[in-house]
């Protein structure tokens, strides 16, 4: 699927589309006194819905964005890599047991926890900056006790790592009611 | 001058440069005190391990506070971007940063002015961003995981959480394939070093070397074992060792010093630094036998 040529002044590689004008103006607002630079843009015909404005954004950012429009209640459908031949976000989960403890991934995040108690041990991956951020928050804490990847992580791993967490948590989950 | 730059997550940090030194579990530059555990400061430490072996200066660093909103990121790029020519660093280290590329692009840019180009290792963030903006063939060195040389591989992802399924769900054993793919693309630096159960060293297309001993796969989930492969790598360039000889000593150090360290999931990755010494003082004359080095 063709979605749009970058041009020289695009801002990023994402597109946010939304069912109508105002919001998508309303959702350029808000980002930009949040600090993102995002830029109106057209969306191709394939992603129209009815509203003929989408947003550009840096796709890296998509977690902290989806927060800011929670907050100032913005709605929006879909965010959607802006290149050819895209692929969905990544849903593929990978476990690896190591006695004691389990390793989830999921893309490029890991997160590692104590079986018996369910006690997050570390957490690795990804090059975001809120990786490590989110590796200080986490570690020592019970998956039950933890922040969840998605209230403190900005960027798309901290998405994967939310992705793993989850993961953890149905296998903590299962094995705790067995 | 060797530079280090990148994220490091503490909101309060302010922007910072200077000459880096260890104390305990932090690290000091110019007054301000950060932790070396995580991420960035993994990645410095173990450069500062290699740097106090063979007798160099310690490194530079410019590294600034960053949850992930990219405050820090756009600080640090704006920095390197305005003061780079004169600092003149021989190598050059980025690392964790909000992938933003037109800052990326801005800085390439800038770098082409330098009087004699420094030698470029990315890894995380900014390895995200030199792929996303077509710049990968600008950097020396990527030091990708097994995830990330598959994003390297993928033509038209931007961020490793948009890899086609056939590619990350790939064996091992396609790992030289992405490799070939990357450098196919465009997508990877001169040289590549794929951390994985099997680390890789591969140049312009062809795998120079692999290196799977001693095994350690209690070291896949300790959060900052690759990015002290990314700081060992740095150090030893930085010490004059041939980017591929470097590559394959900064493997072998991280392998050994996880033995010594008898990890389990739960191990921390000060413990694997704090290794490093040890590998350095014991091993490496005998390696230098085998590999000529220096």
């Amino acid at each position: 699927m063709a979605i749009k040529s970058k041009n020289s002044d695009s801002v990023g590689d994402g597109l946010v589309t939304f069912r109508d004008v105002a919001s998508a103006m309303k959702g350029e607002r808000v980002l930009r006194s949040s600090g993102y630079e995002v830029k109106l843009v057209a969306p191709p015909a394939e992603l129209r819905l009815g509203c003929d404005l989408a947003l550009e954004v840096n796709l890296v950012e998509q977690a902290g964005i989806e927060r800011v429009f929670t907050d100032e209640d913005v709605t929006f459908v879909s965010f959607t890599p802006l290149s050819t031949h895209s692929s969905p976000m990544c849903d593929i989960v990978k476990v690896t047991d190591f006695g004691q403890w389990v390793m989830i991934k999921c893309g490029n995040m890991k997160l590692s926890f104590e079986k018996a108690t369910g006690k997050i041990v570390n957490v690795s991956g990804g090059g975001c900056p809120d990786i490590p951020y989110l590796n200080a928050e986490m570690v020592d804490k019970t998956l039950t006790a933890a922040p969840h990847p998605n209230e403190l992580g900005y960027t798309l791993c901290a998405t994967m790592l939310e992705r793993a967490y989850e993961e953890a948590l149905n296998i903590y989950n299962g094995d705790t009611r067995s | 001058m060797m530079l280090l730059f990148g994220t490091i997550p503490d909101k309060n940090l302010p922007m910072t440069y200077g000459q880096v030194r260890q104390e305990g579990d932090y690290l000091y530059a110019d007054g301000q005190r950060f932790s070396r555990t995580q991420g960035t400061g993994a990645m410095i430490s173990a450069a500062l391990a290699i740097c106090n072996y063979f007798k160099l200066d310690p490194p530079h660093v410019l590294v600034a506070g960053d949850i992930g909103d990219g405050k820090g990121t756009r600080d640090i790029y704006k920095y390197l971007t305005e003061h780079v020519v004169e600092l003149a660093p021989a190598v050059i280290t980025m690392h964790y940063s909000l992938p933003i590329m037109a800052l990326l692009k801005k800085l390439c840019d800038t770098i082409k002015g330098c009087e004699k180009r420094p030698f470029m290792i990315a890894d995380a963030g900014a390895m995200y961003a030199a792929k996303g903006a077509g710049l990968a063939t600008e950097f020396d060195i990527f030091t990708p995981d097994t995830s990330e040389i598959a994003f390297l591989a993928d033509p038209q992802a931007t961020h490793p959480a948009y890899i086609s399924h056939h590619l990350l769900a790939c064996d091992a054993d396609k790992i030289p394939g992405q490799i070939a793919d990357a450098f196919k693309n465009n997508s990877a630096a001169k040289l590549l070093l794929v951390k994985g159960k099997t680390d890789y060293v591969a140049q312009a297309r062809e795998i120079l070397a692999t290196i799977d001993e001693p095994n350690v796969p209690t070291l896949e989930p300790i959060g900052g074992t690759g990015d002290t492969i990314t700081g060992l790598v740095s150090g030893l360039v930085y010490a004059g060792m041939e980017p591929k000889n470097a590559a394959i000593f900064a493997c072998r150090t991280n392998r050994t010093a996880g033995i010594l360290a008898r990890p389990t999931p739960a191990t921390k990755v000060k413990d694997i630094i704090d290794q490093f010494p040890v590998v350095c003082r014991d091993y490496y004359d005998a390696w230098n036998k085998n590999v000529k080095i220096l």
